[in-house]
This record gives structure tokens, C-alpha cells and sequence, in this order.
């Protein structure tokens, strides 16, 4: 979890990561020293500790994931993690900065909510674009995982189609939130985002060796129960990973997240285990979420779980307040909780590099 | 058993004390005969509902997030279109029973409607 840039909850949270990974912590007032940052981030940021000879520096990922969320990108190349501040960026070169894949994930744009917790969503789904068209190497295509319209009416899907087309990434590849696949069971997102795919709308395909896979986990819900994938769906996932070979990085793309992040409010997939079981031959695989609106991330062994931001509006922490529902901020913050991330794949090293930054 | 008949033996029962039972009793099931329950905080308020058969049953969603109230039975007796903010649904239970249901986006929201 990440406090908001700058606040003491950052502050915080990167000082308990850096006594876990042994690594100083940066003094805010360094935040925009970037030489004294260089200069301390040579001294640490090679692999040195290798103890499952997998070339992944865990400890050196783990800084990685303390400085995620204010602005810093991470780049395996070479064998090698390095991170840059974002703001140093327009200073390398193209490939320094890119990798070989590279596609930024948004999510729970809810087109069509207009409630107090943000009253024009397409407002900030147009600074999303905005911030996506700044990146400093455009981004091959994008991920939306899902509630891209909050009532599922056509005028909302047609707005969010709209303001993505004037993102510099034109491929856009889909999976359903739960406020998509109202009154019709999922009728309408099939027609507009369902070509090429299977079942309620689950497919994959392949980037420059990366194998992605989009699973639907809204469908179909039982009362009291969690996101679900069910049986059809995860016989098709084994079959479609079976002959690939285990050194194929996977991404698996969903809307509610696969791991268990709150029960009690249903941030979890009862049948996610039996998915990742399939995939556990993999030397890297990475989980992108959303449905939670908020960043959130997880290491287990080679699996990365991360979650998203939302482009609408934030919801509470696990546990911190009585529902998930939106969560009011005061208007000038709104910003700083929305975000986009941003992933890298360099070919041959195993992590993904995945960056969160705010709308603000 | 119904009301209808509960409140025929009270009254036969009571016929002898002179006690005006009918009013108060025919009074109780006009007031029964619609129920509200509110959607709030990704909650059914009441969750557990006890009704008369005949009573019409309306839910109306106070929260921010649209709901919808599905019966968990299959086939569904009732299931309501989405409700967004302030919108409502209404379901009159003609027979005895109970009727768990759930809100089919936010599956973790149960509620059940016991009909007598």
C-alpha cells in the first residue's frame, strides 16, 4: 500500500522497506536532488545478492517496490536493476528508458459516475490520457482492467472509447469490471470489446515474447462469495499455457484481484488459486488488477500482484472505514489519489518493471 | 398460518373479555402490508426481514454505488434492474417462505426475506 507522494505515511512506509532490504532511505529533502540521488543510487542499486540464482536481486526489488508510487522507474537490463527517478527520464535514451515491452495499465475509469467522491470522471480520464501521451517513450499499447463505464449504458462506453482515442497507444485490450456486465449479462461488453475472445470475454495473446492473458472474474457471482473464474475458463487457461515454455514471461490481466487482498469486501477470487497453480511452472509472472482503486502490490516467489489506481476516484484501505465505497478527498488532492501505471519488459530478465504514478 | 387466521382465533378468545382486539390487529397487518428495506454502506438494512404474505417489500438504494437485490434461488423469484442513488425496487411475496438474495454486483451484500 502507498501513502499519497509526499505525505508522513510515505515518508513511513519507505523507512520500514528500507530496514527490511538493509538500503538508506533518501532524505525527502533529496526528493529533487537528483545528483545526490544518483550518486547514492550508483552506490546501491546493482544485484548484488542472488540467492536463488535466478538473476532477480530480491532485496534490490524490494527497494525498487519502496520507491514505487513516487515516480521511479525500475528497469532490469543486462541482468542489472537500476532505478531513475521519473523526473530524470527525459534524459535517457529511448531504450534505456523503454526496455523491450512496454504498455501502461488504467483502470475503473467508471464512465457515468458523478457523485461528490468526483463529480467528472472523464475530466480525469483525459489527464490519464494526458499523462500516458508525456511519457517520455510512448507506450506500445494499454491494458484497462475493466469498470470502464459505472451503469453499463452504451453513452458511457462510447465516452470512455472516445477519450482513449486521443492516447498515443491505439491498441487497447479490455476485460470486464462488475459495472460492466449489468442487465445483460455481459451482452454488451461482448460486442463492443468481445471480438477474438472466449466464454464471457477471456483471450490471450503474445507482444515480443510476453504472453498476456486477459481472465473474467465478474461474471456469474454467488452470494457471499468472491470474484470467481470458473471451471470453463480455467480449463481453457490450462490449455493455453500448457506447450508454452516455462522461460515465457506471463502478464494475466483481470478486473478483481486474484489474490486474497479483503475478503470481507470481496477483493479476492474464490477460484484464483486453481489459475495460478497453471502457472506456476513460469520463471515470471505478473498479475495486473484493478476493481480496488488503489495501488497495491504483492511478491510471492515468482508471481508479482500488483493492483492499479483508479481513473474515477479512490476507495478506502482495507478495513479502514465501514464499506468500500468511494472515498471523498478535498477537490485539490482528488488528483494524487487517480493514477496510471506504467510496465516495462526487458527480454531475457525475468521481473517486470511496474511503475505507478498519480494524475497530479 | 396467516395472520388472517391468528387474528380469528385471538378474537374468538378475546370475544368473551370484550377487549376491541379487531381494530388493533386489522390496524397492524394495513401498516404491514409494505416494508421498506435501505441499501447503505454495501448493506441491506434490515438484513433479516420478517414479513406477512401479501406484503409488498421495497428497497431503496441510499448508497453512493449502484445495488441490485437478486434472489438466490434459481429460477430467480425476483431480481431487480440496477439501482443507482435513490432509485427503488419493489417485490410483493404472495407465498410463505424464505428468500435469501444478494446484490449481484457486490456479491458479499445478503440479506433474506422470511414470509409467513
Amino acid at each position: 500500500m502507498q501513502g499519497r507522494r509526499g505525505s508522513p505515511l510515505t515518508l513511513y512506509r519507505a523507512a520500514r522497506v528500507s530496514e527490511l532490504s538493509g538500503v538508506h532511505w533518501i532524505r525527502r529533502s533529496d526528493e529533487n536532488n537528483t545528483e545526490a540521488q544518483l550518486i547514492h543510487r550508483k552506490k546501491n542499486d546493482e544485484i548484488i545478492h542472488d540467492h536463488n540464482n535466478d538473476g532477480i536481486d530480491r532485496r534490490g526489488f524490494l527497494k525498487c517496490m519502496a520507491w514505487v508510487g513516487t515516480g521511479t522507474l525500475c528497469v532490469i537490463q543486462g541482468g542489472v536493476l537500476k532505478s531513475y527517478a521519473l523526473s530524470r527520464l527525459p534524459g535517457m535514451t529511448a531504450k534505456e528508458a523503454m526496455g523491450e515491452v512496454s504498455f501502461v495499465q488504467i483502470s475503473d475509469s467508471h464512465m457515468g459516475f458523478n457523485k461528490p467522491a468526483n463529480p467528472d470522471v472523464a475530466a480525469t480520464l483525459k489527464v490519464a490520457v494526458d499523462k500516458i501521451n508525456a511519457l517520455p517513450t510512448a507506450p506500445e499499447f494499454m491494458l484497462h482492467t475493466g469498470d470502464i463505464s459505472h451503469l453499463s449504458k452504451p453513452e458511457e462506453f462510447d465516452t470512455v472509447d472516445q477519450i482513449l482515442k486521443a492516447a498515443k497507444p491505439k491498441n487497447v485490450f479490455f476485460v470486464p469490471g462488475e459495472h460492466d456486465v449489468l442487465n445483460d449479462d455481459g451482452k454488451q461488453y461482448l460486442e463492443r470489446y468481445g471480438k477474438g475472445t472466449k466464454g464471457s470475454g477471456w483471450y490471450s495473446f503474445d507482444k515480443k515474447g510476453v504472453h498476456f492473458i486477459g481472465l473474467v472474474n465478474v461474471m456469474n457471482l454467488k452470494a457471499g462469495g468472491l470474484g470467481t473464474l470458473g471451471h470453463g475458463q480455467l480449463e481453457w487457461l490450462e490449455d493455453d499455457v500448457k506447450h508454452l515454455k516455462s522461460s515465457t514471461p506471463i502478464v494475466v490481466f483481470a478486473h478483481i484481484p486474484l489474490w486474497s487482498v479483503y475478503p470481507e469486501w470481496g477483493w479476492g477470487t474464490d477460484d484464483s488459486a486453481q489459475a495460478l497453480a497453471y502457472l506456476k511452472k513460469f520463471g515470471s509472472v505478473t498479475v495486473l488488477n484493478g476493481h480496488i482503486h488503489q495501488t497495491l502490490q504483492k511478491v510471492e516467489g515468482k508471481v508479482t500482484f500488483h493492483t492499479a489506481a483508479s481513473t474515477a476516484f479512490p476507495q478506502p484501505q482495507p478495513g479502514k472505514a465501514d464499506s468500500p465505497g468511494p472515498m471523498k478527498v478535498p477537490a485539490d488532492q482528488l488528483r494524487s489519489v487517480l493514477g496510471i501505471t506504467d510496465v516495462n519488459y526487458v527480454q531475457g530478465q525475468q521481473a517486470l518493471a511496474v511503475v505507478d504514478s498519480t494524475l497530479a | 398460518m396467516s395472520i388472517a387466521g391468528l387474528a380469528a382465533i385471538l378474537m374468538l378468545g378475546m370475544a368473551g373479555l370484550g377487549i376491541g382486539q379487531k381494530s388493533s390487529i386489522a390496524v397492524a397487518q394495513d401498516k404491514a402490508s409494505t416494508v421498506e428495506v435501505k441499501i447503505d454502506n454495501f448493506s441491506f438494512g434490515p438484513a433479516s426481514l420478517t414479513v406477512a404474505v401479501g406484503t409488498t417489500v421495497t428497497w431503496t438504494n441510499r448508497d453512493d454505488i449502484p445495488h441490485t437485490v437478486v434472489s438466490t434461488d434459481d429460477p430467480k423469484t425476483f431480481k431487480s434492474k440496477v439501482l443507482d442513488t435513490d432509485e427503488k425496487f419493489s417485490y410483493t411475496f404472495s407465498k410463505a417462505g424464505t428468500y435469501p438474495y444478494f446484490c449481484s454486483i457486490h456479491p458479499k451484500m445478503t440479506g433474506k426475506v422470511i414470509v409467513q
